[in-house]
Protein backbone atom coordinates (compact mmCIF):
# COMPACT_ATOMS: atom_id res chain seq x y z
CA UNK A 1 0.00 0.00 0.00
CA UNK A 2 1.17 3.50 -0.80
CA UNK A 3 1.14 6.14 1.92
CA UNK A 4 -0.32 8.49 -0.67
CA UNK A 5 -1.86 7.66 -4.00
CA UNK A 6 -3.65 9.94 -6.44
CA UNK A 7 -5.33 8.89 -9.67
CA UNK A 8 -6.10 11.43 -12.41
CA UNK A 9 -6.38 14.10 -9.73
CA UNK A 10 -7.48 17.49 -11.06
CA UNK A 11 -8.35 20.77 -9.42
CA UNK A 12 -9.75 23.74 -11.25
CA UNK A 13 -10.30 27.26 -9.85
CA UNK A 14 -12.67 28.97 -12.27
CA UNK A 15 -10.88 28.74 -15.60
CA UNK A 16 -7.48 27.95 -14.10
CA UNK A 17 -6.27 24.37 -13.86
CA UNK A 18 -4.16 24.08 -10.72
CA UNK A 19 -3.71 20.31 -11.04
CA UNK A 20 -4.16 18.30 -14.23
CA UNK A 21 -4.76 14.54 -14.19
CA UNK A 22 -2.10 13.98 -11.55
CA UNK A 23 -1.00 10.41 -10.86
CA UNK A 24 1.26 10.51 -7.85
CA UNK A 25 2.40 8.05 -5.19
CA UNK A 26 4.46 8.24 -2.04
CA UNK A 27 5.92 5.13 -0.42
CA UNK A 28 5.52 4.54 3.29
CA UNK A 29 8.44 5.80 5.38
CA UNK A 30 10.07 8.01 2.75
CA UNK A 31 10.57 11.75 2.46
CA UNK A 32 9.03 12.85 -0.82
CA UNK A 33 9.98 16.37 -1.81
CA UNK A 34 7.65 18.12 -4.22
CA UNK A 35 9.67 20.65 -6.13
CA UNK A 36 8.16 23.34 -8.26
CA UNK A 37 7.88 27.08 -8.66
CA UNK A 38 5.03 29.10 -7.18
CA UNK A 39 1.82 28.26 -9.00
CA UNK A 40 2.96 24.78 -9.99
CA UNK A 41 0.18 23.13 -7.97
CA UNK A 42 2.21 22.04 -4.93
CA UNK A 43 0.05 23.69 -2.31
CA UNK A 44 -3.18 22.69 -4.06
CA UNK A 45 -2.06 19.05 -3.98
CA UNK A 46 -1.24 19.29 -0.27
CA UNK A 47 -4.54 21.02 0.51
CA UNK A 48 -6.39 18.16 -1.19
CA UNK A 49 -4.39 15.54 0.71
CA UNK A 50 -5.16 17.20 4.03
CA UNK A 51 -8.88 17.44 3.03
CA UNK A 52 -9.14 21.23 3.08
CA UNK A 53 -9.81 21.26 -0.66
CA UNK A 54 -12.07 18.96 -2.62
CA UNK A 55 -10.68 17.81 -5.98
CA UNK A 56 -12.60 18.69 -9.14
CA UNK A 57 -12.10 15.14 -10.40
CA UNK A 58 -10.00 12.06 -9.71
CA UNK A 59 -9.23 10.38 -6.42
CA UNK A 60 -6.69 10.75 -3.65
CA UNK A 61 -5.98 8.30 -0.85
CA UNK A 62 -3.91 8.72 2.29
CA UNK A 63 -2.90 5.44 3.95
CA UNK A 64 -5.54 3.81 1.77
CA UNK A 65 -8.31 6.15 2.96
CA UNK A 66 -10.19 8.26 0.43
CA UNK A 67 -9.78 11.97 1.24
CA UNK A 68 -13.25 12.91 -0.01
CA UNK A 69 -15.27 9.97 1.29
CA UNK A 70 -13.61 9.64 4.71
CA UNK A 71 -12.08 13.01 5.45
CA UNK A 72 -12.27 12.71 9.23
CA UNK A 73 -10.38 9.39 9.19
CA UNK A 74 -7.71 10.90 6.93
CA UNK A 75 -7.29 13.79 9.34
CA UNK A 76 -6.68 11.34 12.19
CA UNK A 77 -3.52 10.02 10.50
CA UNK A 78 -2.26 13.21 8.90
CA UNK A 79 -0.66 16.42 10.11
CA UNK A 80 0.24 19.52 8.13
CA UNK A 81 2.51 22.52 8.71
CA UNK A 82 1.06 25.26 6.51
CA UNK A 83 3.07 27.57 4.29
CA UNK A 84 1.58 30.51 6.21
CA UNK A 85 1.56 29.83 9.95
CA UNK A 86 -1.99 29.49 11.29
CA UNK A 87 -2.72 30.27 14.92
CA UNK A 88 -5.05 31.94 17.32
CA UNK A 89 -3.54 35.40 17.48
CA UNK A 90 -4.04 35.85 21.18
CA UNK A 91 -2.92 32.39 22.26
CA UNK A 92 0.58 31.51 23.42
CA UNK A 93 2.70 28.94 21.57
CA UNK A 94 2.52 26.48 24.44
CA UNK A 95 -1.29 26.61 24.59
CA UNK A 96 -1.51 26.27 20.79
CA UNK A 97 0.62 23.11 21.01
CA UNK A 98 -1.37 21.79 23.98
CA UNK A 99 -4.61 22.23 22.04
CA UNK A 100 -3.13 20.48 19.02
CA UNK A 101 -1.75 17.60 21.10
CA UNK A 102 -5.13 17.15 22.83
CA UNK A 103 -6.95 17.02 19.50
CA UNK A 104 -4.70 14.18 18.40
CA UNK A 105 -4.87 12.18 21.63
CA UNK A 106 -1.25 12.62 22.63
CA UNK A 107 -0.86 10.89 25.99
CA UNK A 108 -1.60 13.53 28.62
CA UNK A 109 1.23 12.19 30.84
CA UNK A 110 3.80 12.72 28.10
CA UNK A 111 2.21 15.76 26.49
CA UNK A 112 3.88 18.49 28.53
CA UNK A 113 7.36 16.97 28.28
CA UNK A 114 6.97 16.43 24.55
CA UNK A 115 5.83 20.01 24.00
CA UNK A 116 8.64 21.42 26.14
CA UNK A 117 11.28 19.32 24.38
CA UNK A 118 9.98 20.20 20.90
CA UNK A 119 9.88 23.90 21.75
CA UNK A 120 13.45 23.72 23.04
CA UNK A 121 14.60 21.80 19.97
CA UNK A 122 13.14 24.47 17.70
CA UNK A 123 14.35 27.34 19.90
CA UNK A 124 10.83 28.41 20.80
CA UNK A 125 11.04 27.88 24.53
CA UNK A 126 12.13 31.47 25.20
CA UNK A 127 9.05 32.70 23.33
CA UNK A 128 6.59 30.40 25.10
CA UNK A 129 4.82 33.28 26.85
CA UNK A 130 4.55 35.54 23.82
CA UNK A 131 1.23 35.75 22.04
CA UNK A 132 1.12 34.23 18.57
CA UNK A 133 0.58 37.64 17.01
CA UNK A 134 3.84 38.88 18.55
CA UNK A 135 6.00 36.06 17.19
CA UNK A 136 8.38 36.83 14.34
CA UNK A 137 7.73 35.23 10.95
CA UNK A 138 10.44 32.65 11.61
CA UNK A 139 9.12 31.83 15.09
CA UNK A 140 5.57 31.41 13.81
CA UNK A 141 6.89 29.13 11.09
CA UNK A 142 8.81 27.03 13.63
CA UNK A 143 5.66 26.80 15.76
CA UNK A 144 3.82 25.52 12.70
CA UNK A 145 6.47 22.80 12.34
CA UNK A 146 6.35 22.07 16.07
CA UNK A 147 2.65 21.17 15.81
CA UNK A 148 3.44 18.31 13.42
CA UNK A 149 6.49 17.19 15.42
CA UNK A 150 4.42 16.96 18.60
CA UNK A 151 1.65 15.12 16.74
CA UNK A 152 3.98 12.58 15.04
CA UNK A 153 1.38 11.62 12.42
CA UNK A 154 1.61 8.70 10.03
CA UNK A 155 1.71 11.21 7.18
CA UNK A 156 3.43 14.51 7.91
CA UNK A 157 3.10 17.30 5.37
CA UNK A 158 5.30 20.40 5.37
CA UNK A 159 4.56 23.22 2.95
CA UNK A 160 7.74 25.28 2.49
CA UNK A 161 8.80 24.55 6.09
CA UNK A 162 11.78 26.89 6.24
CA UNK A 163 10.67 29.98 4.36
CA UNK A 164 11.35 33.00 6.62
CA UNK A 165 13.61 30.85 8.84
CA UNK A 166 17.31 31.70 9.28
CA UNK A 167 20.02 29.29 8.12
CA UNK A 168 20.63 27.75 11.57
CA UNK A 169 16.90 27.32 12.07
CA UNK A 170 16.56 25.71 8.65
CA UNK A 171 19.13 23.04 9.53
CA UNK A 172 17.33 22.28 12.82
CA UNK A 173 13.97 21.92 11.09
CA UNK A 174 15.46 19.70 8.38
CA UNK A 175 17.07 17.46 11.00
CA UNK A 176 13.79 17.18 12.92
CA UNK A 177 11.94 16.28 9.71
CA UNK A 178 14.45 13.52 9.00
CA UNK A 179 14.10 12.33 12.60
CA UNK A 180 10.34 12.15 12.07
CA UNK A 181 10.91 9.94 9.02
CA UNK A 182 13.33 7.76 11.02
CA UNK A 183 10.60 7.30 13.66
CA UNK A 184 8.31 5.82 11.00
CA UNK A 185 6.34 8.73 9.57
CA UNK A 186 5.94 9.26 5.86
CA UNK A 187 6.86 12.83 5.01
CA UNK A 188 5.92 15.11 2.13
CA UNK A 189 7.78 18.40 1.82
CA UNK A 190 6.76 20.98 -0.76
CA UNK A 191 9.45 23.49 -1.57
CA UNK A 192 10.97 25.65 -4.23
CA UNK A 193 14.31 25.73 -2.42
CA UNK A 194 16.89 23.47 -4.05
CA UNK A 195 19.09 23.16 -0.95
CA UNK A 196 16.12 22.03 1.12
CA UNK A 197 15.21 19.40 -1.45
CA UNK A 198 18.81 18.14 -1.69
CA UNK A 199 19.10 17.86 2.09
CA UNK A 200 15.79 16.12 2.73
CA UNK A 201 14.64 14.12 -0.25
CA UNK A 202 14.57 10.36 -0.54
CA UNK A 203 12.75 11.06 -3.78
CA UNK A 204 11.77 14.20 -5.62
CA UNK A 205 8.63 14.92 -7.62
CA UNK A 206 8.82 17.83 -10.01
CA UNK A 207 5.53 19.60 -10.59
CA UNK A 208 5.15 22.15 -13.34
CA UNK A 209 1.92 23.94 -14.29
CA UNK A 210 -0.16 21.31 -12.51
CA UNK A 211 1.54 18.38 -14.22
CA UNK A 212 3.83 15.77 -12.70
CA UNK A 213 6.95 16.10 -14.82
CA UNK A 214 9.18 13.47 -13.25
CA UNK A 215 9.60 11.54 -9.99
CA UNK A 216 12.76 9.79 -8.82
CA UNK A 217 15.68 9.90 -6.41
CA UNK A 218 18.01 12.89 -6.78
CA UNK A 219 21.03 10.85 -8.07
CA UNK A 220 18.85 9.19 -10.71
CA UNK A 221 17.33 12.51 -11.76
CA UNK A 222 20.81 13.98 -12.13
CA UNK A 223 22.05 10.96 -14.04
CA UNK A 224 19.09 11.31 -16.38
CA UNK A 225 20.59 14.54 -17.72
CA UNK A 226 22.78 13.53 -20.67
CA UNK A 227 26.13 15.31 -20.26
CA UNK A 228 25.04 16.74 -16.94
CA UNK A 229 28.25 15.85 -15.05
CA UNK A 230 31.18 18.11 -15.87
CA UNK A 231 34.67 16.61 -15.39
CA UNK A 232 37.67 18.95 -15.49
CA UNK A 233 40.96 17.06 -15.78
CA UNK A 234 44.39 18.68 -15.35
CA UNK A 235 47.40 17.00 -17.01
CA UNK A 236 51.12 17.50 -16.35
CA UNK A 237 51.64 18.11 -20.08
CA UNK A 238 49.55 19.43 -22.97
CA UNK A 239 46.48 17.42 -23.99
CA UNK A 240 47.33 15.69 -27.27
CA UNK A 241 44.99 14.96 -30.19
CA UNK A 242 45.82 11.32 -29.69
CA UNK A 243 44.56 11.41 -26.10
CA UNK A 244 41.37 13.22 -27.13
CA UNK A 245 40.70 10.64 -29.86
CA UNK A 246 41.29 7.82 -27.38
CA UNK A 247 38.89 9.39 -24.86
CA UNK A 248 36.27 9.92 -27.54
CA UNK A 249 36.53 6.22 -28.30
CA UNK A 250 35.59 5.38 -24.70
CA UNK A 251 32.05 6.66 -25.21
CA UNK A 252 29.94 8.22 -22.47
CA UNK A 253 31.23 11.75 -23.10
CA UNK A 254 29.00 14.17 -24.95
CA UNK A 255 31.65 16.85 -25.35
CA UNK A 256 35.41 17.02 -24.88
CA UNK A 257 37.07 20.44 -24.82
CA UNK A 258 40.89 20.37 -24.55
CA UNK A 259 42.70 23.63 -23.72
CA UNK A 260 46.41 23.61 -22.91
CA UNK A 261 47.04 21.19 -20.06
CA UNK A 262 43.34 20.89 -19.26
CA UNK A 263 40.45 18.90 -20.61
CA UNK A 264 36.80 19.59 -19.91
CA UNK A 265 34.34 16.75 -20.50
CA UNK A 266 30.56 16.67 -20.30
CA UNK A 267 29.47 13.16 -19.34
CA UNK A 268 26.25 11.52 -18.20
CA UNK A 269 27.74 9.45 -15.37
CA UNK A 270 31.07 10.76 -14.09
CA UNK A 271 31.44 7.75 -11.77
CA UNK A 272 31.57 5.43 -14.83
CA UNK A 273 33.61 7.65 -17.15
CA UNK A 274 36.41 8.83 -14.83
CA UNK A 275 37.93 5.35 -14.13
CA UNK A 276 37.95 4.60 -17.86
CA UNK A 277 39.51 7.99 -18.61
CA UNK A 278 42.29 7.60 -16.01
CA UNK A 279 43.10 4.13 -17.32
CA UNK A 280 43.24 5.34 -20.95
CA UNK A 281 45.40 8.33 -19.98
CA UNK A 282 47.79 6.07 -18.07
CA UNK A 283 48.13 3.75 -21.07
CA UNK A 284 49.03 6.74 -23.27
CA UNK A 285 51.51 8.05 -20.70
CA UNK A 286 49.52 11.21 -19.94
CA UNK A 287 49.97 12.02 -16.24
CA UNK A 288 46.93 13.45 -14.48
CA UNK A 289 47.55 16.21 -11.93
CA UNK A 290 43.94 16.99 -10.90
CA UNK A 291 40.34 15.90 -11.42
CA UNK A 292 37.32 18.01 -10.57
CA UNK A 293 33.80 16.65 -10.95
CA UNK A 294 30.77 18.91 -10.89
CA UNK A 295 27.31 17.35 -10.69
CA UNK A 296 24.27 19.15 -12.06
CA UNK A 297 22.18 20.96 -9.46
CA UNK A 298 18.49 20.29 -8.94
CA UNK A 299 17.94 23.59 -10.72
CA UNK A 300 19.70 22.07 -13.75
CA UNK A 301 17.45 19.03 -13.36
CA UNK A 302 14.41 21.30 -13.32
CA UNK A 303 15.60 23.13 -16.45
CA UNK A 304 16.28 19.83 -18.16
CA UNK A 305 12.79 18.46 -17.54
CA UNK A 306 10.70 21.63 -17.89
CA UNK A 307 12.82 23.80 -20.16
CA UNK A 308 12.63 26.59 -17.58
CA UNK A 309 14.72 27.64 -14.61
CA UNK A 310 13.24 27.07 -11.17
CA UNK A 311 14.42 30.45 -9.90
CA UNK A 312 13.16 32.40 -12.94
CA UNK A 313 9.74 30.92 -12.33
CA UNK A 314 9.33 32.51 -8.87
CA UNK B 1 -10.75 11.19 22.37
CA UNK B 2 -14.22 10.98 20.84
CA UNK B 3 -15.37 13.39 18.17
CA UNK B 4 -17.79 14.92 20.66
CA UNK B 5 -14.92 15.61 23.08
CA UNK B 6 -13.00 17.25 20.24
CA UNK B 7 -16.04 19.36 19.43
CA UNK B 8 -16.19 20.51 23.05
CA UNK B 9 -12.46 21.27 23.00
CA UNK B 10 -12.89 23.50 19.93
CA UNK B 11 -15.88 25.20 21.59
CA UNK B 12 -13.88 25.77 24.78
CA UNK B 13 -10.94 27.22 22.85
CA UNK B 14 -13.17 29.60 20.93
CA UNK B 15 -15.05 30.50 24.12
CA UNK B 16 -11.76 31.36 25.85
CA UNK B 17 -10.85 33.53 22.85
CA UNK B 18 -13.83 35.76 23.64
CA UNK B 19 -12.42 36.54 27.07
CA UNK B 20 -8.88 37.08 25.75
CA UNK B 21 -9.92 40.25 23.94
CA UNK B 22 -9.58 42.26 27.16
CA UNK B 23 -10.06 45.71 25.62
CA UNK B 24 -13.24 44.59 23.92
CA UNK B 25 -14.41 43.12 27.23
CA UNK B 26 -13.59 46.37 29.02
CA UNK B 27 -15.64 48.34 26.46
CA UNK B 28 -18.56 45.91 26.67
CA UNK B 29 -18.67 45.91 30.47
CA UNK B 30 -18.30 49.68 30.73
CA UNK B 31 -21.10 50.18 28.20
CA UNK B 32 -23.39 47.79 30.07
CA UNK B 33 -22.59 49.33 33.45
CA UNK B 34 -22.95 52.89 32.19
CA UNK B 35 -26.37 51.92 30.81
CA UNK B 36 -27.36 50.83 34.29
CA UNK B 37 -25.81 53.85 36.06
CA UNK B 38 -27.22 56.43 33.68
CA UNK B 39 -30.58 54.81 34.05
CA UNK B 40 -30.25 54.71 37.82
CA UNK B 41 -29.16 58.32 38.17
CA UNK B 42 -31.06 60.03 35.39
CA UNK B 43 -33.93 57.98 34.07
CA UNK B 44 -34.88 56.71 37.51
CA UNK B 45 -35.46 60.32 38.68
CA UNK B 46 -36.98 61.53 35.40
CA UNK B 47 -39.44 58.70 34.95
CA UNK B 48 -39.74 56.56 38.06
CA UNK B 49 -37.58 54.26 40.19
CA UNK B 50 -39.61 51.33 38.86
CA UNK B 51 -38.29 52.03 35.38
CA UNK B 52 -34.82 51.12 36.62
CA UNK B 53 -36.11 47.74 37.81
CA UNK B 54 -37.81 47.32 34.45
CA UNK B 55 -34.68 48.20 32.51
CA UNK B 56 -32.07 46.11 34.35
CA UNK B 57 -33.26 42.73 32.94
CA UNK B 58 -33.29 44.40 29.52
CA UNK B 59 -29.68 45.46 29.88
CA UNK B 60 -28.74 41.93 30.97
CA UNK B 61 -30.45 40.64 27.82
CA UNK B 62 -28.63 43.19 25.66
CA UNK B 63 -25.39 42.02 27.29
CA UNK B 64 -26.25 38.46 26.27
CA UNK B 65 -26.93 39.70 22.74
CA UNK B 66 -23.63 41.59 22.52
CA UNK B 67 -21.57 38.68 23.85
CA UNK B 68 -23.26 36.14 21.58
CA UNK B 69 -22.82 38.44 18.57
CA UNK B 70 -19.07 38.34 19.19
CA UNK B 71 -19.18 34.82 17.72
CA UNK B 72 -19.52 36.46 14.32
CA UNK B 73 -16.42 38.56 14.90
CA UNK B 74 -14.48 35.46 15.93
CA UNK B 75 -15.69 33.52 12.89
CA UNK B 76 -14.69 36.40 10.63
CA UNK B 77 -11.27 36.60 12.32
CA UNK B 78 -10.83 32.83 12.04
CA UNK B 79 -11.52 33.07 8.33
CA UNK B 80 -9.07 35.98 7.97
CA UNK B 81 -6.33 34.50 10.18
CA UNK B 82 -6.58 31.12 8.50
CA UNK B 83 -7.51 29.37 11.74
CA UNK B 84 -10.53 27.90 9.95
CA UNK B 85 -8.23 26.08 7.53
CA UNK B 86 -6.30 24.77 10.52
CA UNK B 87 -9.54 23.58 12.14
CA UNK B 88 -10.40 21.85 8.88
CA UNK B 89 -7.31 19.64 9.25
CA UNK B 90 -8.40 18.41 12.68
CA UNK B 91 -10.17 15.06 13.09
CA UNK B 92 -13.61 16.57 13.43
CA UNK B 93 -16.44 16.82 10.90
CA UNK B 94 -17.41 20.14 9.33
CA UNK B 95 -20.77 19.94 11.07
CA UNK B 96 -18.90 19.42 14.35
CA UNK B 97 -16.93 22.62 13.79
CA UNK B 98 -20.16 24.51 13.12
CA UNK B 99 -21.81 23.19 16.26
CA UNK B 100 -18.70 24.00 18.31
CA UNK B 101 -18.85 27.65 17.26
CA UNK B 102 -22.56 27.92 18.00
CA UNK B 103 -22.09 26.29 21.45
CA UNK B 104 -19.22 28.64 22.16
CA UNK B 105 -21.42 31.63 21.23
CA UNK B 106 -24.11 30.32 23.56
CA UNK B 107 -21.64 29.94 26.41
CA UNK B 108 -20.21 33.42 25.84
CA UNK B 109 -23.69 34.96 25.97
CA UNK B 110 -24.74 33.09 29.11
CA UNK B 111 -21.51 33.67 31.04
CA UNK B 112 -21.38 37.38 30.19
CA UNK B 113 -25.06 38.04 30.92
CA UNK B 114 -24.86 36.02 34.15
CA UNK B 115 -22.00 38.25 35.30
CA UNK B 116 -24.14 41.31 34.52
CA UNK B 117 -27.05 39.73 36.37
CA UNK B 118 -24.90 39.29 39.47
CA UNK B 119 -23.75 42.93 39.26
CA UNK B 120 -27.35 44.07 38.70
CA UNK B 121 -28.54 42.11 41.74
CA UNK B 122 -26.66 44.59 43.94
CA UNK B 123 -28.93 47.37 42.65
CA UNK B 124 -32.19 45.48 42.14
CA UNK B 125 -32.95 42.71 44.57
CA UNK B 126 -33.76 39.42 42.76
CA UNK B 127 -36.78 37.68 44.27
CA UNK B 128 -36.08 34.22 42.99
CA UNK B 129 -32.48 33.13 42.36
CA UNK B 130 -33.56 29.53 41.65
CA UNK B 131 -35.61 30.78 38.71
CA UNK B 132 -32.53 32.60 37.43
CA UNK B 133 -30.66 29.27 37.48
CA UNK B 134 -33.58 27.48 35.79
CA UNK B 135 -33.63 30.15 33.10
CA UNK B 136 -29.96 29.58 32.21
CA UNK B 137 -30.56 26.75 29.68
CA UNK B 138 -33.18 28.92 27.93
CA UNK B 139 -30.79 31.87 27.88
CA UNK B 140 -28.16 29.52 26.45
CA UNK B 141 -30.50 28.55 23.60
CA UNK B 142 -31.27 32.23 22.96
CA UNK B 143 -27.54 32.98 22.88
CA UNK B 144 -26.95 30.14 20.37
CA UNK B 145 -29.70 31.70 18.22
CA UNK B 146 -28.01 35.11 18.33
CA UNK B 147 -24.63 33.44 17.71
CA UNK B 148 -26.23 31.73 14.72
CA UNK B 149 -27.39 35.06 13.31
CA UNK B 150 -23.90 36.49 13.87
CA UNK B 151 -22.37 33.46 12.16
CA UNK B 152 -24.71 34.04 9.23
CA UNK B 153 -23.62 37.67 8.86
CA UNK B 154 -19.93 36.78 9.31
CA UNK B 155 -20.31 34.16 6.59
CA UNK B 156 -21.72 36.61 4.06
CA UNK B 157 -19.34 39.49 4.92
CA UNK B 158 -16.32 39.81 2.68
CA UNK B 159 -14.80 42.55 4.83
CA UNK B 160 -14.65 43.07 8.58
CA UNK B 161 -16.36 46.46 8.52
CA UNK B 162 -19.26 44.98 6.55
CA UNK B 163 -19.76 42.48 9.35
CA UNK B 164 -19.88 45.33 11.88
CA UNK B 165 -22.51 47.11 9.76
CA UNK B 166 -24.66 43.96 9.73
CA UNK B 167 -24.16 43.41 13.47
CA UNK B 168 -25.08 47.01 14.32
CA UNK B 169 -28.12 46.92 12.04
CA UNK B 170 -29.21 43.69 13.70
CA UNK B 171 -28.78 45.19 17.17
CA UNK B 172 -30.69 48.37 16.32
CA UNK B 173 -33.52 46.37 14.76
CA UNK B 174 -33.81 43.74 17.48
CA UNK B 175 -33.48 46.19 20.35
CA UNK B 176 -35.80 48.82 18.85
CA UNK B 177 -38.59 46.42 17.93
CA UNK B 178 -38.65 44.82 21.35
CA UNK B 179 -39.92 45.26 24.87
CA UNK B 180 -36.41 45.57 26.29
CA UNK B 181 -36.56 49.29 27.05
CA UNK B 182 -40.30 49.90 26.89
CA UNK B 183 -43.29 47.86 27.99
CA UNK B 184 -45.51 46.04 25.52
CA UNK B 185 -48.29 48.56 26.26
CA UNK B 186 -46.06 51.51 25.34
CA UNK B 187 -44.95 49.78 22.13
CA UNK B 188 -48.52 48.99 21.06
CA UNK B 189 -49.56 52.59 21.80
CA UNK B 190 -46.98 54.15 19.49
CA UNK B 191 -46.17 51.51 16.87
CA UNK B 192 -48.43 49.73 14.29
CA UNK B 193 -50.03 46.47 15.40
CA UNK B 194 -47.86 44.06 13.35
CA UNK B 195 -44.68 45.67 14.66
CA UNK B 196 -45.97 45.44 18.22
CA UNK B 197 -46.63 41.73 17.64
CA UNK B 198 -43.10 41.26 16.29
CA UNK B 199 -41.78 43.09 19.37
CA UNK B 200 -43.74 40.69 21.59
CA UNK B 201 -42.27 37.62 19.89
CA UNK B 202 -38.77 39.02 19.53
CA UNK B 203 -36.64 36.48 21.44
CA UNK B 204 -34.84 39.31 23.25
CA UNK B 205 -38.22 40.63 24.49
CA UNK B 206 -39.17 37.14 25.63
CA UNK B 207 -35.89 36.75 27.53
CA UNK B 208 -36.16 40.18 29.16
CA UNK B 209 -39.78 39.47 30.18
CA UNK B 210 -38.82 36.07 31.60
CA UNK B 211 -36.06 37.70 33.69
CA UNK B 212 -38.37 40.48 34.88
CA UNK B 213 -41.25 38.23 35.82
CA UNK B 214 -39.48 35.14 37.14
CA UNK B 215 -36.31 36.50 38.69
CA UNK B 216 -37.01 40.07 39.75
CA UNK B 217 -40.78 39.86 40.43
CA UNK B 218 -40.76 36.34 41.83
CA UNK B 219 -43.53 34.96 39.59
CA UNK B 220 -43.61 31.34 38.49
CA UNK B 221 -41.79 30.43 35.28
CA UNK B 222 -44.13 30.97 32.34
CA UNK B 223 -43.88 27.81 30.21
CA UNK B 224 -45.64 29.39 27.21
CA UNK B 225 -43.19 32.25 27.22
CA UNK B 226 -40.24 29.87 27.52
CA UNK B 227 -41.60 27.68 24.70
CA UNK B 228 -41.88 30.78 22.53
CA UNK B 229 -38.30 31.67 23.45
CA UNK B 230 -37.11 28.26 22.28
CA UNK B 231 -39.28 28.35 19.17
CA UNK B 232 -37.88 31.73 18.09
CA UNK B 233 -34.24 31.06 19.01
CA UNK B 234 -33.69 27.61 17.56
CA UNK B 235 -34.42 28.58 13.92
CA UNK B 236 -31.87 31.40 14.22
CA UNK B 237 -29.25 28.94 15.49
CA UNK B 238 -30.09 26.61 12.62
CA UNK B 239 -29.85 29.45 10.07
CA UNK B 240 -26.40 30.47 11.36
CA UNK B 241 -25.20 26.88 11.47
CA UNK B 242 -26.32 26.37 7.89
CA UNK B 243 -24.64 29.60 6.70
CA UNK B 244 -21.36 28.72 8.41
CA UNK B 245 -21.52 25.17 7.06
CA UNK B 246 -22.05 26.55 3.54
CA UNK B 247 -19.05 28.86 3.89
CA UNK B 248 -16.82 25.95 5.00
CA UNK B 249 -18.09 23.88 2.10
CA UNK B 250 -17.34 26.77 -0.27
CA UNK B 251 -13.85 26.95 1.20
CA UNK B 252 -13.34 23.26 0.38
CA UNK B 253 -14.52 23.77 -3.19
CA UNK B 254 -13.00 27.12 -4.10
CA UNK B 255 -10.09 27.40 -1.69
CA UNK B 256 -11.44 30.69 -0.33
CA UNK B 257 -14.67 31.75 1.39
Amino acid sequence: MFAVETLSLSKRYGKTDALRELNFTVDEGEIMVILGPNGSGKTTLLMILCTILKPTSGTAKVMGIDVVEEGTKVREVMGIAFQEARGFWRHKPSSILRFHASMFDIDSMKRQDLIEQTMKDLELWESRDKKFMHLSGGQAKRLETAKVLVQRPKLAIFDEPTSQVDLRGKRKIWDKIRELRDQGSTVIVATNEVREAEYLADRVTILHQGHLVVRDSIPKLKDAIAGGDVVEVGFEGPVTDNLVAELKGLGGALALSPEGNELRAKVSRAEDWVPKMTSASYNLGAKISSIKITEPSLDDVFIHFTGKALIDQQ
Amino acid sequence: MSEFSRLLLVARTDFSYFFRTKWLMAVLISLSLSDMLVTALVMGRMISPEYFSFLVPGIVTVGLFTAATDTGRRIWLALREGVVQYYMTLPIRTSGLVVAYIISGGLGGVVYSSALLIIASFAVHPHNILNAILLLPFMFVLATGIAGLAAFFASISRRGEIYWVYAQALQVTLVTISTIFYSAQTISRYLPGPIATIADYNPLSLAATALRDSVFSGELLNTTLLSNLLATSLPLAALGALAYWVILRTLRLRGKP
